[in-house]
């Protein structure tokens, strides 16, 4: 338990550090303040950035809209899949089949194609949250489809068929709600492949466009003058990481805890 | 056995001619088209319209549909709009290096991932090793490989930070250029593919003769390699095979960052300057690496069934 808190403590700081980080940046992170890749600790705690902007107010300010984005994506990804998901697990017709049919296909498609053409289309923050919805909900789908399927026959969903409950109050009132722990997985692990999608089309030069603050567009400008300050690549990267491994180790967590009982 | 192998294949095709129609429908929205991109602004819209109706293009969309996958299905890719060469030899002349780097990454994730797949199903690690591996594999690629950069190159002054690949010579020319790139592929990977097998690790591990083996005294390396290994291939071929179709994704971003000219780095281009046809075959290429071990992972589960 001791580590689950750990994890969700980590992912709150740096969620929260990510989105407020801007307001307590020491300095304007698009202010000129010393000279180019200076080392950490000669301007500022973590030096400059290739045009001299601090590295330290740019980490600060560079988390909100990457990470405010992956939220809605995960967002979106995860309430169409459990919407596809509890329609096909607990229906067998011709929409449930085309359905996984469908998702099938998506899932064949690969996702950074999606992504990229999404993002020449219309700007980055749609093309991320579009991508996480084509590669992602098809994999949410299969998750509640086999849970749902399970629970078709469970006592509980019996005792509310007796009482008299029919299709759509069933799957809202009684077969969703013992899924919680298993969509909350599922929502941290489409949250982290909406920060994976995105930090790669900004690498890419698809995301985020200079001069803004981003931490995988920092990574991209500050590559080549590692040399001279690895800070200015290091940690934008130490904070992506910590952001998505922690919604990970977080979902992993809420995942072993539904999946001790019948539905593993 | 019999029938998982047709059938497998059936399926593969339905879906490979699904993620055609996707990929074609996807690249179709890019602005711009091949007549626009070929008179690069100089022509009037009469004169456009008069191309495209030349060329075919302004025919319905399962028209051009039908005949670029007529043309495909007897090798023609079709021609660059940004260079006018053959999309089949751009494709040939990226293949070699995304291959040689693919390839030495799985020579370094494969024995990773049984090792780490190990730690992971015993009973020491088993409450927190899961977590452990999902959150290393949910790093982003670009972390991984800006991080490989920033400490052995930048800090450290090791290997070289970019891998430009000698012209005329093969990507295996210089070994050195592949190995950050390699590493910076393997380790998400290992740890994903670690993540997927430790559950049967698990299993096998409390099988009643590796326990028997364990009170004999037996070694724990020839534990792993003789009692639980050759229980574990079709799983791990599994694995591997899903992991083989997301280094497709994964080659993208880490060719990128070391600039590295290989396929991955080839559709990134060409999605930049719309040249159609270079990203449809890129993207399908990479389609059918992922059905490809999809069937692959089917007919070993037929078989194991």
């Amino acid at each position: 338990m001791s580590r689950f808190l750990a994890a969700t403590g980590v992912l709150g700081a740096v969620v929260a550090l990510a989105v407020l980080g801007g307001h307590v940046a020491p300095r304007d992170p698009s202010a000129v303040v010393g000279p180019p890749y200076s080392a950490p600790g000669e301007t500022g705690l973590l030096g400059t950035d290739g045009l001299g902007r601090d590295v330290l107010s740019r980490v600060l300010a560079g988390g909100s809209d990457l990470v405010l984005v992956s939220l809605l994506a995960a967002l979106a990804a995860t309430t169409i899949g459990v919407a596809g998901g509890l329609l096909t697990g607990w229906s067998d017709g011709w929409t449930a089949r085309s359905l996984i049919s469908a998702a099938d296909v998506l899932l064949a498609v690969p996702q950074l194609l999606i992504a990229l053409v999404a993002a020449v289309a219309m700007p980055g923050p749609a093309a991320v949250v579009i991508a996480t919805v084509c590669g992602g909900s098809p994999l949410t789908l299969r998750v509640v489809r086999d849970a749902t399927r399970l629970t078709r026959g469970a006592g509980f969903v019996e005792a509310a068929r007796c009482r008299g409950e029919r299709g759509p109050v069933l799957l809202t009132r009684e077969v969703l709600p013992s899924l919680t722990g298993l969509v909350t997985a599922d929502a941290g692990m489409r949250f982290v492949m909406a920060i994976q999608l995105a930090s790669a089309l900004s690498l890419l030069g698809f995301g985020a466009q200079p001069p803004e603050a981003d931490w995988a567009l920092m990574i991209r400008e500050n590559l080549p003058g590692s040399g001279l300050n690895a800070a200015g690549v290091l940690a934008p990267a130490l904070v992506l990481a910590a952001v998505a491994g922690a919604a990970a180790a977080t979902a992993a967590h809420a995942g072993r805890r539904t999946n001790t009982g019948r539905l593993a | 056995m019999t029938g998982v192998l047709p059938r497998a294949c059936a399926r593969a095709a339905l879906v490979l001619f699904a993620v055609a129609a996707g990929v074609f429908l996807l690249t179709d929205v890019l602005p711009g088209d091949a007549v626009l991109a070929r008179t690069r602004g100089g022509a009037g819209a009469a004169e456009l319209a008069r191309l495209r109706a030349e060329s075919g293009m302004d025919g319905p969309i399962w028209e051009r549909f039908a005949r670029w996958g007529w043309s495909l299905l007897h090798g023609d890719a079709g021609t660059s709009l940004l260079s006018d060469r053959p999309v089949s030899t751009l494709v040939g002349e990226r293949l070699p290096a995304t291959l040689t780097l693919a390839a030495c990454a799985l020579a370094v994730t494969v024995p990773l991932l049984l090792v780490l797949s190990w730690w992971a199903g015993g009973l020491a690690a088993r409450s927190y090793g899961g977590g452990i591996l999902a959150a290393a594999a949910a790093i982003p690629q670009v972390v991984v490989a800006a991080a490989a950069v920033a400490v052995f190159s930048g800090l450290l002054g090791w290997l070289p930070g970019v891998s430009l690949l000698p012209i005329g010579a093969p990507p295996w020319h210089e070994p050195a250029l592949l190995v950050l790139p390699a590493l910076s592929l393997a380790l998400p990977s290992a740890a994903y593919g670690a993540g997927l097998l430790s559950g049967s690790v698990a299993d096998v591990r409390t099988l009643p003769h590796v326990g028997d083996a364990i009170l004999r005294g037996v070694p724990r390396w020839r534990i792993a390699t003789r009692h639980a290994l050759p229980l574990l291939w079709a799983p791990a071929i599994r694995v591997v095979a899903v992991i083989a179709g997301g280094l497709i994704a994964a080659t993208t971003v880490v060719e990128t960052v070391f600039g590295y000219t290989g396929l991955g780095e080839l559709l990134v281009s060409s999605v930049a300057a719309r040249d159609v046809p270079v990203v449809q075959a890129v993207a399908l290429l990479g389609a059918v690496v992922v059905v490809t071990g999809g069937v692959l992972a089917d007919v070993l589960r037929g078989v194991r069934a």
